[in-house]
């Protein structure tokens, strides 16, 4: 059985979001909500600085604070190594918000249909995208997963449920990459099975040091980083982005 | 009784404390009702390739289409600038597309101008009738009266070539605001059309001139294709030096950062000059063979010419010699007497010019130490390799891999002396269009500009010829600047111009909040009596300045043909629609069909169409019928016909890119040419320079505008530094990767990730004004020749990535059209700059660089 996990060469990545944006048109992910994140960070002082960028996704990890306290089940692990969100499950209790080291859970707040920033009822609209909130609403995304027969793709669902990466899992299960990692313009993402020896992530990871962030916790990310050094408490962001900090 | 969710929960909600339990007790018994009771439908899927229309790079997409609804972009595999990726502008095209807010259909105006519009919806006919006779009646009358101001123009053969010419319209582009000082250096020195960039493939040691790598700034490829590039070239070892006053944009690839003093690149590169000639790491044979260095100077600067022809000091026979003459080992120092004249070779002016140019001086000019300067006149010998060879496809050619990345450094008061300077640097190393050296034109095959000679043989117009004083006693390198053209039209006597142009289409530009002096530039619209817009958005320009608004389309449409090389393989694109334009809106080529048409000048000799054939140079078995009106599609499909592709346009509508291949060595490098530089001798040495500054005296023109034209670049204190001391800090601008021009900024899923503008402000700059993070700010420009100061207001950010006496500010915003998205984001830094005399180079481009002072808003002065 394959086991999924990304590597991350931060030696290649620019910083320039393109990620955040293929995520949020893949899987159509209401305003405010942004799956991926991509930390733009700087450390030091003048003239000695140091700036380099950081995308973070879910870490989907093999120990999951996020999946032990899910209280009915919505939150789990597949067999493949993904975590994945039941969205006709969760609740909207937040506990994997609240558990969850990497911040990646996002709740909805709002009603989806009225949160993709513009109005798109407009009637001249409608002949062209037949009503589709968001006009490039995903058709690939209502599909239950082929395994179990869960609907655990794409965002903006429901109101008050978690959503989170979920690894691209409609594009994972057609043997797809997910779609940061194609889209990358210098090709710093990287996904593959990291229990076979001879996949890309696995050989990268043999070839170079790697390191996954806050390992200490014992979480068990499956997405690792390589280049840069880690950041230290000293670094800090820079060009944040407004809507993600208040949440 | 089916249970839904909703209807589930309100009612566990009644009963809170059991149900819950239960919910928890009984976890399987939940009844759900599924998202869907009827099968999937049957979706037809198909992928539309055509070229992203956001941006500057015409990157492949493919749009994927799902029942005849386009549900995302992604990157066309096969194109060579982007290989299937697309930057976050190219991703959120989807929405652009879509908004609700375009312009839905032709506007006319009911009230004044200069204040937000009030419109009237009218057909196409209506709008293009009345547009129609206005530029007709204009160009019956005079033709400079009608202009045409372009922002992007994504298709140059059709709009700026075909439709300018048959027009007769003065053409204005945003050249001055972008790249045109730093390409004037260049193709007067050595004769290409571009900035700077690298040859990546084999470069391994560049300088990252103010190259923002990580923030789309640079010239051509800069979102995508130059930092993949750059990446591939440090993971073979290349090492990167960046010099810029703010870090953030090359700071993350950058093994050393030259934080320098805005405005000074020019000392910098003299100082490096001086380095470089004094440690001896300079390429004799390639300045003696390929350059004037060793060109006959007299005393009164100009060349010593025998029968017009320059001549060099032969060291064989120990006389002058016809620089072209065959066997001559010229000298490129000493004093030689000639037929009673005393010369030198410009080469030892040059020597006797860069002397003061020490390390030492310099350092003080650009706030870098002399150690770094000296390090890196160093390492920038040692890494040139002089002398050495490597062989290409079977020829040898030079091997010098260092380069500079640049162009952004032209937009300054020395912009082009500046960059002539830098294109020395690399002339001392012999490092032009070497293998891993210095590239100079834009992607793609190597070609000599014309402007080599163009330059170099004006002849000054006095009195001007138009409103843009091209080659005027002004300007003598000079190709128009839309912020000077408002300043000539408020006051065309001042500048000897005795009209005032009276129409203006402007075609894709938001020219009144891209082009400084706002105040000239808004005043100057007010001037035109009739303008018409292109566009697809209700931009500010149009909002307070359009009569007539048309709305195009955005990538639903034919256009091109584009060349969509990457600099090493040579491909063409068009832009294909994956839809049908919504709205009301069209494309652009078949609204200019219809434009000329109600004009009067579409049909027969000399009209549109005819332009169109000549632009495109479509085979005489494919050309138009000058008397029948085509569509777009038609009219590429006859100019792909005209290329050799046998399926003519049906080959992009299915394929999208024709990849030509990998260009060769021998149409790459400029040194591979049959002779090297196709003969071209590069110009270290500006005598024409010299004789416009002369003509520019005799004229009688102020010094401001014949100061910077010299022989050789001559440092000298900036306008700007004149202003009073409280202005202590220096504005300069970026890009940002998230945006395009100001055009972009109101994309809802591009403003969510950058929705205000932002002050970067070093945190010691900003304590000492008693600012903190986040904090409203007033910043207050000042024009150290008029004394005219500006301010708007804006909340700051913090970054140790910039000189503490430097504040930076991104472009893009300034709330660019008429969308909810847009209000409240901010100012644009262009209200800030000034344009004409000491805030535009001695070229007439724009300078983004003006002397500031930043405080506390609500505080009535710092």
């Amino acid at each position: 059985m394959a086991r999924y996990g990304m590597v991350i060469n931060l030696d290649r990545c620019t910083g320039c979001r393109a990620c955040m944006l293929a995520c949020k048109v893949e899987n159509n992910t209401p305003q405010g909500i942004c799956w991926m994140y991509v930390f733009r960070l700087e450390e030091g002082e003048y003239p000695n600085v140091r700036i380099w960028f950081m995308p973070r996704p879910c870490m989907h990890c093999d120990n999951a604070p996020c999946v032990k306290v899910c209280p009915v089940g919505a939150r789990y692990m597949r067999e493949d190594g993904l975590v994945a969100t039941d969205f006709e499950r969760c609740i909207g209790c937040r506990y994997c918000e609240v558990a969850c080291p990497y911040g990646v859970n996002q709740f909805n707040w709002k009603k989806p249909a009225d949160n993709y920033y513009l109005d798109w009822h407009d009637k001249e609209l409608l002949p062209v995208t037949g009503g589709a909130v968001p006009p490039y609403k995903n058709p690939d995304l209502i599909e239950a997963s082929a395994r179990e027969k869960r609907h655990i793709s794409g965002g903006g669902q429901r109101i008050g449920v978690i959503e989170k990466c979920t690894f691209c899992v409609h594009k994972v299960e057609k043997r797809m990459k997910p779609a940061c990692v194609a889209n990358c313009p210098t090709q710093a993402l990287c996904f593959g099975d990291l229990a076979d020896p001879d996949s890309e992530v696995s050989r990268l990871l043999a070839q170079k040091p790697s390191y996954r962030l806050l390992e200490e916790l014992g979480a068990e990310p499956k997405v690792y980083y390589l280049g840069k050094i880690p950041s230290t408490e000293r670094a800090r962001q820079i060009e944040e982005i407004p809507c993600l900090l208040k949440r | 009784m089916k249970i839904s969710r909703k209807t589930f929960i309100k009612s566990a909600a009644a009963t809170v404390g059991a149900l819950s339990a239960s919910r928890i007790l009984f976890r399987g018994m939940e009844i759900w009702t599924p998202q869907s009771t009827e099968a999937a439908p049957v979706l037809t899927e198909e992928w539309i390739p055509t070229t992203c229309w956001i941006g500057k790079q015409d990157c492949g997409m493919l749009a994927r289409r799902i029942n005849g609804r386009v549900v995302k972009f992604e990157g066309h595999p096969d194109h060579p600038r982007n290989l299937g990726t697309l930057c976050p502008k190219g991703m959120a095209q989807i929405m652009a597309v879509y908004d609700p807010n375009r312009v839905k259909a032709p506007l006319v105006r009911t009230n004044e101008k200069g204040v937000p519009g009030q419109w009237r919806q009218v057909s196409w006919d209506e709008a293009l009738t009345l547009a129609g006779e206005k530029i007709g009646e204009v160009r019956a009358r005079d033709k400079k009266l009608l202009v045409w101001q372009h922002g992007r123009d994504k298709a140059p053969a059709l709009y700026r070539e075909a439709f300018v010419s048959a027009s007769g319209a003065t053409m204005l582009c945003v050249g001055a605001q972008c790249s045109f000082a730093a390409q004037k250096a260049v193709s007067y020195t050595v004769g290409s059309t571009g900035a700077l960039g690298a040859d990546f493939r084999h470069t391994r040691y560049l300088l990252a001139w103010g190259w923002n790598i990580t923030g789309g700034g640079g010239n051509w490829l800069c979102s995508i294709t130059w930092p993949r590039q750059m990446l591939d070239a440090r993971d073979r070892g290349m090492k990167v030096v960046a010099i810029d006053p703010r870090l953030r944009g090359s700071g993350a690839f950058a093994d050393e950062w030259l934080p320098i003093r805005p405005g000074t690149d020019l000392a910098l590169a003299l100082a490096l000059c001086h380095v470089l000639i004094e440690q001896g790491t300079i390429d004799r044979d390639y300045l003696k063979k390929y350059t004037n260095a060793p060109f006959l100077v007299k005393e009164d600067g100009h060349f010593l010419r025998v029968k017009d022809k320059e001549q060099v000091w032969d060291q064989g026979t120990g006389s002058a010699k016809p620089c072209d003459a065959e066997g001559t080992v010229p000298a490129l120092e000493g004093e030689f007497t000639v037929g009673g004249t005393r010369v030198k070779p410009a080469f030892q002016l040059f020597k006797e010019h860069i002397a003061r140019y020490t390390p030492e001086t310099v350092a003080d000019i650009c706030g870098l130490s002399a150690d770094a300067i000296r390090k890196l006149g160093r390492e920038l010998g040692e890494n040139a390799m002089i002398g050495s060879t490597v062989i290409m496809d079977g020829i040898e050619l030079p091997y010098r891999p260092v380069a500079i990345m640049a162009y952004r450094t032209g937009q300054q008061e020395l912009g082009f002396q500046a960059v002539r300077a830098m294109v020395m640097v690399m002339m001392l190393l012999g490092a032009v269009e070497a293998v891993g050296g210095q590239r100079l034109g834009p992607p793609g095959p190597w070609g000599v500009d014309e402007n080599f000679w163009l330059l170099d043989e004006v002849k000054i117009k006095d009195p001007p010829s138009d409103i843009r004083l091209e080659g005027s006693k002004y300007f003598p390198i000079g190709s128009g600047n839309s912020s000077m053209v408002a300043r000539v039209m408020l006051d065309p006597q001042k500048y000897g111009v005795n009209y005032i142009p009276e129409v203006l289409i402007i075609h894709m530009n938001n020219g009144a909040l891209t082009f400084p002096d706002q105040n000239a530039v808004w005043e100057s619209y007010k001037k035109f009596k009739f303008i018409v817009t292109i566009d697809p958005w209700l931009s500010k320009t149009a909002d307070y300045f359009a009569d007539v608004v048309l709305p195009a389309a955005t990538i639903e449409k034919y256009e091109g043909p584009l060349s969509v090389s990457d600099q090493y393989t040579d491909a063409t694109a068009l832009r294909v629609p994956p839809m049908n334009p919504l709205f009301q809106s069209r494309g652009e080529i078949e609204i200019y069909l219809d434009l000329c048409e109600k004009a009067g000048f579409l049909f027969g000799q000399g009209g549109y169409l005819d332009a169109i054939n000549k632009a495109l140079a479509l085979w005489e078995s494919h050309s138009l019928d000058l008397n029948r009106k085509p569509t777009a599609r038609e009219i590429l499909d006859r100019w792909a016909r005209s290329r050799g592709i046998e399926e003519g346009i049906a080959y992009f509508e299915k394929k999208g890119v024709k990849i030509h291949g990998t260009i060769p060595a021998k149409r790459f490098y400029g040194s591979a040419q049959t002779p090297p530089f196709e003969g071209l001798r590069h110009r270290l040495y500006g005598e024409s320079l010299l004789r416009y500054r002369e003509e520019m005296q005799s004229r009688g023109v102020e010094e401001i505008y014949w100061r910077d034209y010299t022989a050789f670049p001559v440092w000298r204190p900036l306008s700007m530094e004149a202003s009073p001391p409280e202005y202590d800090l220096y504005l300069v601008t970026y890009k940002m990767m998230e945006f395009k021009e100001s055009r972009s900024s109101h994309i809802p899923l591009l403003a969510e990730l950058a929705p205000e503008q932002r002050l970067q402000i070093n945190p010691k700059t900003a304590r000492l004004r008693n600012i903190r993070d986040g904090d409203p700010v007033w910043i207050e420009s000042h024009n150290a020749v008029t004394g005219e100061t500006r301010r708007v207001e804006v909340k700051v950010a913090f970054t140790e990535g910039i000189r503490p006496d430097v504040v930076a500010m991104p472009h893009h915003y300034g709330e660019v059209a008429r969308h909810p998205w847009a209000s409240g984001q901010g100012p644009t830094p262009n209200a800030l700059f000034f344009s004409g005399e000491g805030y535009v180079a001695n070229t007439q481009d724009q300078s983004y660089h003006v002397k500031v002072r930043v405080y506390k808003s609500g505080m009535s002065h710092g």
